[in-house]
């Protein structure tokens, strides 16, 4: 009967691990959680990246209060891109990605944004607006443009790997892409597809798009499976230097690839989710066996 | 590591004592077992006071006696040395007591007591009733008061039995019938066919129309006479009707709309179309019903004392002393069982749910408001908000000033819908009471914040999933035994200590992730 309730044999027998075992054996004992803010708070993330050299989207401005907002724009003015987020937001809400176009005027997504906006969504993400009512800071940054070879599998979008880390070892990864359901999300579980990602050899491996393995992109007909990945080498090292440089011991590290600045790091994550088991086929116990 | 064993070490010898605590009252508590189970249980006292006159004097009336749904114990007598005191048996199976006295022109007291255990019954009501025997034809026949044979009542009930399919419709007709006539507290003895033609009757009136109406159809039908037993003092008695159907007396009120049911503080006191009291005529004459709920534990058979006597420890005091209204104390003896439940749900089985109190609070709020339309009320309302909101978010409204916009509709609707309810006699509408509101709140705050946190389409699976973990609490809380057993068992919070601390340890797969680690359990097989 016991068994049954508690699923004994099924647990002993597959390395997965499920949320009950995360919480205790992997973020409890690794994370302390009086440095969560250092991984949710993307300013404090950056403040330790810059720090120790390990590349990322350069932070243009941080703005604390509303009577910085005009200067620190003014600042930015020159940049031919940016991007605006909210230090403490939640399910990417609040980030706006802004372009200048050919006579110099900014865009976003396509239709001009006047200062005046501009302004108000800076002052509407000071005010809580994105973060559930607290305070927050917002963060320019440089907008990251993707690597091409990401075109191939398929052109639209920011793809991210997601490299998990326990004691500064990468245990696992997976490449997250949008598709043409997923409204340029790349997460799981808004549509997108993961592709498992061959640690050893740095290859793509099957595509998961949450309920069937493939060789391909829904969208395309680029044959993945196989595909070496570029700056696999660089990727790892950043990996296990943003591991090292934080106090934190289990991480789920998002890292873009940039067309001409190579792997960078986007944003670290103290509660990485457990659907990257299923993208490789894998159960995390098993890989953590084998790495220690 | 030396922490860890030792708290363990700790937890065990809790777990032990707490067991060998609940071992020590099992036995005598099992020993006591009752399965009458009544529902309510009050002390009922008769005060009597008259002064005799120059004749001898009599004070009659009738006393009830135990049966399937009502129980009489502990009957105690006090009258004062000069008055003779018998009790007799009559036809109908009422029982008399009747003290005489052959003083002359001086005062008497009595005081009749006794423990009254009730319980509710429904009774189910077939469509086609069989044809009563001959041993039932008294209860067919006229009266002075319930004159079935009249003309007014046949016309009237000629015109109740037109359209109708079978008995049950026919009863049904005749109970509304009555039912829709306007109460009014009529002293002076009102017959059947006055009923009709004043259209206002009291308990009394109504009953004697509602039995001559069936007796006019052929269903044998008899006047039952009562208290409505509530904690406090009061003159009134009470009349219902039953009719004979299928070889069993089916209880009627249509006074207070019970058609087939007799609620659990009705105490049956004596049949047909009698006066509760009567007395020697011209003398003076004073009474009340003295009526106390005493604190009982309905599956057990031990008074007061005999809980306080129980081995060990017990939470009696609290119930017995009303140091704390029973609903509250209720509330807090079935939290940590919810919560322990809701854990479980969250931990063992994988739901998502707003808060781990939430669900057990708002299966608490349900007990008030019945589980269908309490159910139907809060996603009602809940959605209502989430539409209300949506205006609101494209303003973008910063969060907590969209709230309060969120929380006074939502409280406008429920004023609104409670006048609603009131006015046009919808019932289910006006049982948002206090406490409803209050977890009602809570949950569309939680439920508006998710929306934004999560999206719609996620808060409404989260809601969904909330909803089941708070239909199995109700399931467990509407266990009526459960306050009683931990009152008497208040060692369970312990034992849900314990029970949490290796939960709280578990690292097991949760059920719902079976089927999302699905690919990878089966490739491992």
């Amino acid at each position: 009967m016991f068994s049954i309730i508690f699923n004994k044999k099924s647990t002993v027998a597959s390395g997965v691990i499920g949320l009950n075992e995360r919480n205790i054996k992997l973020i409890y004992p690794n994370n302390p959680k009086r440095h969560y803010p250092l991984a949710d708070d993307k300013v404090l993330t950056k403040e330790i990246l810059h720090q120790y050299h390990i590349p990322c989207a350069e932070t243009y401005a941080v703005i604390e209060y509303n009577s910085d907002i005009k200067e620190a724009w003014k600042s930015c003015k020159h940049y031919s891109s940016v991007a605006i987020k909210p230090a403490n937001g939640c399910g990417g809400g609040g980030i706006k990605i802004l372009k200048k176009n050919k006579k110099g005027n900014w865009t976003c997504n396509g239709e001009m944004i006047t200062d005046r906006e501009v302004f108000q969504h800076m002052a509407s993400i000071i005010m809580g607006f994105f973060s559930l009512g607290s305070h927050d800071r917002v963060l320019i940054e440089e907008c990251i443009e993707p690597h091409p070879f990401f075109y191939e599998i398929y052109p639209q979008g920011v793809p991210d790997f997601r490299i998990i880390t326990l004691n500064k070892t990468p245990l696992m990864g997976m490449l997250r892409m949008p598709t043409d359901r997923s409204d340029g999300k790349a997460n799981l579980h808004q549509n997108g597809v993961g592709i498992g990602i061959d640690m050893k050899e740095g290859r793509l491996l099957e595509v998961y798009d949450g309920k069937e393995y493939s060789n391909h992109h829904p969208d395309s007909t680029f044959l993945v499976n196989g595909t070496p990945i570029p700056y696999w080498k660089e990727i790892l090292e950043i990996s296990v230097a943003t591991a090292k440089a934080f106090p934190l011991n289990y991480l789920g590290i998002d890292i873009v690839i940039d067309k001409n600045k190579g792997p960078q790091i986007m944003e670290i994550n103290v509660r990485p989710g457990l659907g990257i088991q299923l993208v490789n086929k894998t159960g995390l116990k098993e890989v953590i066996k084998q790495a220690i | 590591m030396n922490s860890k064993t030792n708290l363990k070490i700790a937890l065990t010898i809790i777990s032990i004592i707490a067991i060998i605590a609940i071992g020590l009252k099992i036995k005598p508590i099992l020993d006591n077992y009752d399965n009458f189970n009544p529902e309510k249980v009050y002390k009922v006292n008769y005060k009597f006071f008259f002064k005799s006159e120059d004749k001898n004097t009599s004070l009659k009336t009738y006393t009830p006696s135990s049966n399937s749904r009502q129980r009489i114990s502990n009957e105690n007598i006090k009258n004062d040395s000069t008055l003779s005191f018998v009790k007799k048996k009559e036809i109908d199976e009422n029982i008399r007591a009747i003290w005489n006295t052959v003083e002359r022109n001086t005062y008497h007291s009595v005081d009749y007591e006794f423990v009254f255990e009730g319980k509710d019954k429904h009774f189910r009501i077939p469509k086609v009733f069989n044809i009563a025997s001959g041993k039932y034809r008294k209860y067919l026949k006229p009266t002075e008061d319930i004159q079935s044979d009249n003309e007014i009542i046949n016309e009237l009930a000629t015109q109740l039995r037109q359209n109708t399919k079978n008995d049950r419709e026919v009863i049904k007709n005749i109970f509304e019938y009555v039912y829709a006539i306007p109460s009014a507290p009529i002293i002076t003895l009102t017959d059947a066919v006055t009923t009709i033609e004043q259209n206002r009757a009291s308990c009394n009136g109504k009953s004697r129309l509602f039995v001559a109406l069936s007796r006019n159809l052929g269903y044998p039908a008899r006047i039952k006479g009562g208290i409505i037993v509530e904690n406090t003092d009061k003159r009134t008695s009470h009349a219902w009707v039953e009719v004979l159907i299928n070889e069993t007396w089916v209880p009627f009120d249509a006074l207070n709309n019970h058609f087939g049911f007799l609620p659990a503080n009705y105490l049956e006191l004596y049949r047909g179309d009698k006066s509760l009291i009567t007395h020697t005529a011209g003398i003076q004459f004073d009474y009340t019903y003295k009526m106390e709920q005493v604190h009982h534990i309905s599956f057990l058979k031990m008074n007061s004392e005999e809980i306080y006597n129980l081995p060990g420890f017990s939470l009696w005091h609290l119930i017995d002393k009303n140091v704390i209204p029973t609903g509250a104390l209720h509330l807090l003896l079935l939290l940590p069982i919810g919560g322990f439940l809701v854990a479980f749900l969250r931990n063992i089985v994988g739901l998502k749910t707003f808060g781990v109190f939430l669900p057990v609070l708002i299966a608490f709020s349900l007990l008030h408001t019945g589980f269908i339309s309490g159910i139907a009320i809060f996603v009602g309302l809940i959605m209502f908000i989430g539409l209300i909101s949506y205006p609101f978010d494209k303003l973008g409204l910063l969060y907590t000033p969209k709230v309060v916009i969120s929380l006074t509709t939502m409280v406008s609707v429920i004023l609104l819908a409670t006048h609603f309810g009131v006015k046009n006699n919808i019932e289910w509408l006006t049982k948002l009471t206090f406490f409803p509101i209050i977890i009602l709140t809570i949950s569309a705050e939680r439920f508006s914040r998710s929306t934004l946190e999560d999206g719609y389409i996620k808060a409404i699976d989260k809601l969904f999933q909330t909803l089941i973990a708070t239909s199995i609490s109700y399931l467990i809380l509407s266990w009526s035994w459960l306050p009683s057993v931990l009152v008497l068992f208040p060692e369970v919070a312990l034992l849900i200590i314990a029970l949490s601390t290796s939960l709280g340890r578990y690292i097991g797969i949760r059920w719902v992730e079976l089927f999302r680690f699905k690919p990878l359990l089966k490739a491992e097989k």
